[in-house]
């Protein structure tokens, strides 16, 4: 037989070891033991903190395991993860020396679910935006159809606004674009973006284009944030969203007012073409002409019809005239002194005129005229 | 004596001076129109389609970047 096991040997300040040392000990072995790892498991009790960590724990039928993820690497994810969600979490294995608890610091969460959290993310936003009634279809604003300034809120080295800048020259050249740079990917995109849609405010442009190229799905992300897609919807002038590719529709389309599928789309959206506006000026040129030659033949048939009427009205009254004329005439001629002349009758007049018709007027010596059928005669009466 | 209002649209402003022109013409299509405004009008469309038409023609594009926003 050895030596008696002697329990309490340790037990001193010198044998025993401290919690420190057990539970650094520990964390050494366990972190030696299992290497960062994939874990899949169901979320339960998650709590997201104020300093931005988020604690939860991941189970299975028969075990749970607390995990932690630090904002620094939740930061990356749309969402955190729903209650009972199935995911995969790839983390450390450690122990927490100040709870001496055993759990995993969490690197990177999946979701197992279609979509997964970015789904999960998007749907979340998507609903609050339903129920501001951001969503409404009533809400979109018609475009300018002759912008004169067209704010372009991009990437300022993108490919995006090199395309912009091409269609609109090509289709409508009176335009000023206005390039607010933002960054649209990574940390400060989400600032940058809400930052310019905002300062359109204060801008007199006539509609704003707002967008990227095509990306991987975390690349087109910030447009799917919930808070630039409010800054979208709050936008002072109409919006055309153009994100990515045709397949990719964000909730800043979606709330936008008018959504292209790409950019270059969108600046067909925002534009006439030239030629188009070449040719109904032409028109509109012929309409002036047609119209005029209209509205002045209408005046010269007004003209020529109330001539007629006038020389119509004119011409009877004249007839009426000369029956009224032709019919005195005959009276005349009955009356005519003339007449009576021509049986042989004499009308004997002074030298003023004064028909002389009794003796009384014939003093002696008078000079008067007689008027015969054919003429007069000077006479005088024989003087006393 | 005060002077007369501005005849000479903004060459600039091609929207209004398409919008004017729209209006001019849909006036001077209407029956009930006197004469002396129709031409009035028609004058009017004619500068006008003239202006768009230069306008059109001397368009550049003009690109302009602002950083205003950023330094807030």
């Amino acid at each position: 037989m050895g030596r008696p096991l002697d329990l309490f040997a340790a037990a001193s300040p010198e044998g025993a070891w401290t919690v420190s040392q057990v539970t650094r000990r520990a964390r050494a072995v366990v972190e030696a033991g299992l290497p960062p790892l994939w874990v899949r498991g169901e979320v339960s009790g998650f709590k997201a903190w104020q300093s931005g960590h988020w604690y939860f724990a991941l189970r299975d039928k028969a075990a749970q395991l607390r995990c932690v993820m630090f904002g620094r690497d939740n930061r990356r994810l749309p969402a955190p993860p729903s209650e009972g969600m199935q995911v995969f979490a790839f983390g450390q294995p450690t122990v927490w020396d100040e709870k001496g608890e055993f759990r995993l610091t969490v690197y990177e969460l999946l979701s197992t679910e279609e979509g997964g959290l970015w789904k999960l993310a998007f749907e979340k936003a998507k609903a609050a935006l339903a129920r501001d009634g951001l969503l409404e279809p009533g809400r979109k604003r018609h475009l300018p159809p002759y912008p004169r300034r067209i704010a372009v809120i991009t990437s300022p080295d993108g490919a995006a606004l090199k395309d912009i800048i091409a269609v609109v020259g090509r289709r409508w050249p009176i335009a000023e674009v206005i390039v607010l740079p933002a960054q649209v990917q990574g940390a400060g995109a989400e600032d940058e973006l809400c930052a310019a849609l905002a300062s359109l405010r204060r801008l007199a442009v006539d509609v704003a284009i707002v967008g990227r190229g095509g990306g991987s799905k975390e690349d087109l992300w910030t447009f799917n944030r919930e808070r630039v897609a409010r800054a979208v919807a709050a936008s002072a002038v109409p919006v055309i969203s153009a994100v990515g590719h045709e397949t990719d529709v964000t909730l800043c389309d979606l709330v936008a007012d008018w959504r292209a599928p790409t950019p270059s789309a969108a600046a067909e959206a925002a534009t006439p073409d030239q030629a188009d506006v070449r040719a109904a000026l032409e028109q509109l040129g012929g309409r002036l002409a047609r119209g005029l030659t209209t509205r002045a033949q209408r005046a010269g048939d007004l003209l020529a019809r109330s001539q007629d009427r006038l020389v119509g009205a004119l011409s009877h009254r004249l007839e009426r005239l000369a029956d009224r004329l032709a019919a005195h005439g005959a009276h005349l001629d009955a009356l005519s002194p003339l007449k009576i002349l021509g049986r042989g009758y004499a009308v004997a007049r002074d030298v003023r005129g004064d028909v002389l018709r009794r003796v009384a007027q014939f003093a002696p010596g008078l000079a008067f005229r007689l008027r015969v059928s054919d003429g007069e005669v000077p006479a005088r009466t024989e003087p006393s | 004596m005060t002077p007369p209002p501005p005849v000479a649209p903004d060459p600039q402003d091609l929207a209004a001076q398409l919008e004017r022109l729209e209006q001019i013409v849909r006036r001077l299509e209407a029956p009930e129109l006197d004469l002396d405004e129709a031409l009035k009008l028609f004058e009017e469309g004619v500068e006008r389609l003239r202006a768009a038409r230069e306008r059109l023609a001397q368009a550049e594009l003009k690109v302009k970047k602002v950083l205003e926003h950023l330094d807030r």
